[in-house]
């Protein structure tokens, strides 16, 4: 390597450095931070986010591979990482009232949310095996840490203990496929295994390679039959993590598996008739299970599950619609369920949990406006026009009917109307019972300037898609 | 494209809803909305005054881009057909305000509010030119009218409103599926007329039928899939059951009309029959049902089941008769049975009972109501020189002319109207005022009055002079059977 490459390589992967580097920083100005000036940190993780953004946006122009083919930074990897920018900034805002009232408020907190966010990065961005699970340790390392964030509650500790073992089983799985894969094809670089084995692609030895690495990333984003640790993991996080992990990783394991199914030689495997089934069950699972839960989070957690696979649907559909559908959806996505996350994270105040549905029993009537959001974050993740999730649901429907999967089309639009249930029911108890108690939900400043901004984003996208749907077609990899 | 006078009908509720949030006194919302209400009726009259009846094409068309990627726009335009339930819709917008006036005394903000986004994106389903917008705009009214029903509503509400969202979420869900398929085939556009143009094998269009047949069908609603209406219709506000009653509905058979007819006319040619018997069987099935009733509302609500049975045989006699009756009968179903719910719900504001078996011998007590309870009743059981006889023979003669079994049960659900009806009315309006007595009923007042007037002008002027009616819908119901008929054979 070269010191002329060694500069682009570095040139290529700077968002991520600074974001690496800007933790570091603050790991060490946050033990100055006395008690009482934590904003402090939430602006200058902030910032930190706003620089790699810029920095990004700016890099975005061209196609950079870096690091002789381990790292890309094209707008594929652009767009991902400007949804993981969303995420975190949206995550830090939604905070400090929140660490306040839990009493977690501690620099390590925005610290290991960054080194978390550098993870994903560069996950969106790995074009290897082994670069994907460098990011991909690197983003999980930190969120077992922040599940468990709550030390003093058991729920918490559970919680973060089994996500840690489970984690763990998953990547090794992964590893394992990545083993098989490298001996089958002598490479690990995505591009290099589609030219090594373009002999035989229905190898059986590849296949089940194939089928270990799915497994793998779809622990990631919680699909069945690896979803068991989803609503205990999001029901004993913070909640502020909750919110954090039902995007962000999200999303970067799904950048992953984008960029691992569409691979020439994953795609000529079959292997989409197993996500089918995946998309299919997962839909199933989340949408029903979601209809019996009291609890908001678990109730979420089966609600990202369903969007987890009405997300794969669209990977299941494949073609530059079908990645665009995935990635139009996980950006609509952000913004809907960041919001609703948002409401649940206020009400946190005092003694109220804000965690059971019946909490919300006539939220409406002292709080008009806020009631209003909920009712658009609900109606937007049960996809109801002109919201923005209809719009994100309609893409990935219209990607798969262009691929003729008509029948996959008309499953998951069923799936979505029992899922639809659930989320009016909850617009049922806001409007339609009367208040039982007081509500003081924490509205500071930042959370209100969160919640206005994934309103805005949630009923802006689906009034006008066009900016934000090209901005998709346009970021989709190779084509 | 000229002055925008369709976006303006459809966003002025809209706008007067934004409005509205800046508001605190209940009155002045009340008087805002009817306020924005009637301007939108006056835009819905000067769009009538300039409606031009000598043609199908469609007018007052505006178009803009909106998503070019997947060829979405934002394309507004209206024929005949669509005219005549544009005006409907304005014109029963500030009944339901004057309606609501004193009835809906909490969250007066909120209701008004889904009033008149409720009204919009009515006027938007009629207006729409563009698939997409169409099922927008569609959809879209889930929202508003099931906290209407769900917040506003009766004992059951919730019941109804979950049982009112999830059945039509469900019908139009693979509407959507059937639009999406629409897309490919007509070489990805959503532009309506570019794909009623276009030609599709009978296998897709067999379907694509059935796919907006369960759509169209629960919202019409047709016998089986109407079990939603009589629940959603009980437990409405009155204002709640006038909207599904007069435009709803009608927003079902509109659907047969805009899309089933001239994009799958082969499929239409081919399956007219099963939609005969089905909307026989809801003619029949309807009016016994309301035979059996006690509850006023419910009886209303079953008697909508058997009429727009009648809408849907005039629809798919696929003739000219049947289907000029089928149209204007859905404006007089709206008209009529709009001011029955209207009516139910006054007598239920004074009395809070619907139970039939409490009332007797209103005649004595409130002469005004029961003298135009009682044209309404005969309009509704389609008396000659009301409009309902004008229609329903339409109706019947294209049936008879279509099949003659069907058109023998359409009659007879027509003799089960006029028993259930004047059962209605006896047990209601005549006799010894028995347990009427205890009500302290005062007759209806000013406020009312301005709302039933009206109604009860639109009862006789159709009913004796249709021919202003017919003369808005003449060119595109031609049109239509044209196009039905060159491409699906038949006649």
């Amino acid at each position: 390597m070269t010191a002329a490459d060694l500069l682009q390589s570095i040139l290529a992967s700077l968002p991520e450095i600074v974001v690496v580097t800007g933790a570091c920083i603050l790991l060490i100005l946050g033990q100055f931070v006395r008690k009482g000036q934590e904003h402090f940190l939430v602006w200058a993780s902030v910032a930190i986010v706003l620089i790699a953004a810029v920095g990004t946006l700016m890099l975005a122009s061209e196609v950079r591979p870096a690091y002789t083919g381990m790292f890309i930074a094209d707008r594929f990897a652009a767009f991902f990482k400007v949804v993981f920018y969303l995420a975190t900034v949206l995550t830090f805002l939604l905070s400090p009232k929140y660490a306040d009232v839990e009493g977690i408020g501690s620099s390590e907190y925005y610290v290991l949310l960054l080194f978390a966010l550098s993870g994903m990065m560069i996950m969106a961005s790995a074009t290897d095996l082994l670069s994907i699970y460098v990011g991909l340790e690197l983003m999980v390392l930190c969120t077992y840490v922040l599940t468990g964030y709550l030390r003093q509650q058991r729920r918490s500790n559970e919680a973060a203990l089994k996500y840690v073992i489970l984690g763990a089983v998953s990547t090794g799985i992964f590893l394992y496929g990545v083993s098989l894969v490298y001996g089958l094809t002598g490479t690990t670089q995505l591009d290099g295994m589609a030219a090594a084995a373009a002999g035989d692609p229905l190898d059986p030895g590849l296949l089940l390679a194939v089928v270990f690495i799915v497994a793998g990333l779809v622990f990631k984003v919680g699909a069945v039959p690896f979803h068991m640790w989803v609503p205990d993991v999001y029901e004993g996080a913070p909640t502020t993590v909750t919110a954090f992990m039902s995007v962000g990783p999200k999303a970067a394991a799904f950048a992953v598996i984008l960029r691992v199914f569409l691979n020439p030689l994953v795609a000529a495997t079959d292997v989409w008739i197993v996500v089918a089934v995946v998309a299919v069950v997962t839909m199933a699972l989340g949408s029903f299970v979601a209809l019996v839960q009291d609890n908001f989070k678990r109730l979420l957690a089966y609600s990202s599950i369903a969007h987890a696979g009405f997300a794969i649907f669209g990977v299941v559909a494949g073609g530059a619609d079908g990645i665009a559908s995935v990635m139009l959806y996980l950006l609509i996505y952000t913004f809907m369920n960041l919001g609703i996350f948002g409401i649940v994270i206020m009400m946190r105040n005092g003694n109220i949990s804000g965690e059971v549905i019946e909490d919300y029993s006539g939220f409406a009537k002292p709080h008009p406006g806020l009631a209003l959001l909920m009712l658009l974050y609900l109606f937007s993740l049960a996809g109801i026009p002109p919201t923005a999730g209809f719009f994100a649901k309609f893409y990935v429907l219209v990607a798969l009917v262009e691929r003729g999967f008509v029948i996959l089309a008309v499953i998951a639009v069923l799936l979505s109307a029992v899922a639809a249930y659930f989320y009016i029911r909850i617009v049922m108890v806001i409007y339609m019972r009367e208040p039982g108690r007081a509500f003081d939900p924490a509205l500071t400043p930042l959370v209100r300037a969160a919640l206005a901004f994934t309103a805005a984003g949630t009923i802006g996208i689906g009034l006008f898609p066009a900016w934000f749907l090209r901005l998709a077609q346009q970021s989709v990899f190779g084509g | 494209m000229g002055f925008p006078l369709l976006s303006l009908i459809v966003f002025t509720p809209a706008a007067g809803a934004a409005f509205l949030i800046f508001l605190r006194s209940d009155n002045a919302m009340r008087w805002t909305a009817l306020a924005v209400t009637v301007i939108d009726l006056a835009l819905c009259i000067l769009m009538l005054a300039r409606f031009d009846t000598a043609t199908h094409a469609m007018q007052f068309t505006e178009t803009r881009p909106w998503v070019p990627a997947l060829g979405i726009t934002y394309a507004l335009g209206i024929d005949g057909i669509s005219a005549l339930f544009v005006f409907l819709t304005g014109l029963l917008g500030w009944i339901c305000v004057l309606a609501s006036w004193v009835a809906i005394d909490r969250k007066v903000k909120e209701f008004m509010i889904s009033l008149l986004v409720m009204q919009a994106l009515m006027l938007g389903v009629f207006c729409a030119l563009d698939l997409f917008l169409f099922y927008v705009f569609w959809e879209a009214t889930l929202i508003p009218m099931y906290l209407i029903i769900g917040v506003w509503g009766g004992e059951g509400r919730v019941y109804a409103a979950f049982k009112f969202f999830l059945y039509t979420l469900a019908g139009s869900l693979l509407f959507l599926i059937g639009v999406i398929v629409l897309y490919f085939h007509g070489g990805e556009t959503f532009d309506i007329l570019a794909l009623t143009a276009q030609d599709l094998p009978f296998q897709v269009q067999a379907w694509l039928f059935f796919a907006f047949l369960i759509a169209f069908a629960v919202k019409v609603p047709m016998v089986p899939v109407h079990t939603w209406l009589p629940d959603a219709h009980v437990q409405a506000p009155t204002a709640g059951s006038i909207i599904l009653a007069g435009v709803l509905l009608k927003m079902g058979a509109y659907g047969f009309l805009r899309f089933s007819l001239p994009m799958l006319p082969e499929a239409s040619v081919h399956y007219s029959t099963l939609m005969l018997v089905l909307s026989a069987l809801a003619i029949v099935y309807g009016g016994l049902l309301a035979l059996a009733q006690d509850d006023l509302k419910k009886l209303v609500a079953y008697s909508s089941i058997s009429h727009m049975g009648f809408v849907t045989l005039g629809i798919f006699a696929l003739n000219f008769r049947g289907l000029e009756g089928g149209i204007l009968q859905m404006f007089n179903h709206g008209v009529t049975t709009g001011a029955l719910f209207l009516f139910v719900g006054l007598i239920y504001e004074r009395t809070h009972t619907r139970s039939m078996a409490d009332y007797g011998g209103l005649m004595k007590a409130a002469p005004v109501y029961t003298t135009f309870l009682a044209l309404f009743t005969l309009s509704s059981m389609a008396l000659p020189g009301t409009n309902s006889f004008v229609g329903e023979l339409l109706v019947l003669s294209g049936g008879f002319a279509a099949n003659l079994a069907v058109g023998a049960a359409a009659v007879l659900g027509a003799l089960l109207g006029a028993a259930y009806l004047l059962g209605m009315y006896r047990k209601v309006a005549l006799g010894p005022a028995s347990v009427g007595a205890r009500f302290k009923i005062r007759d209806v007042n000013a406020r009312e009055m301005t709302a039933i007037l009206p109604l009860a002008v639109f009862v006789l002027w159709v009913g004796l002079y249709p021919k202003p009616f017919l003369n808005i819908i003449d060119a595109s119901v031609k049109h239509l059977l044209a196009q039905v008929h060159a491409k699906g054979g038949g006649q």
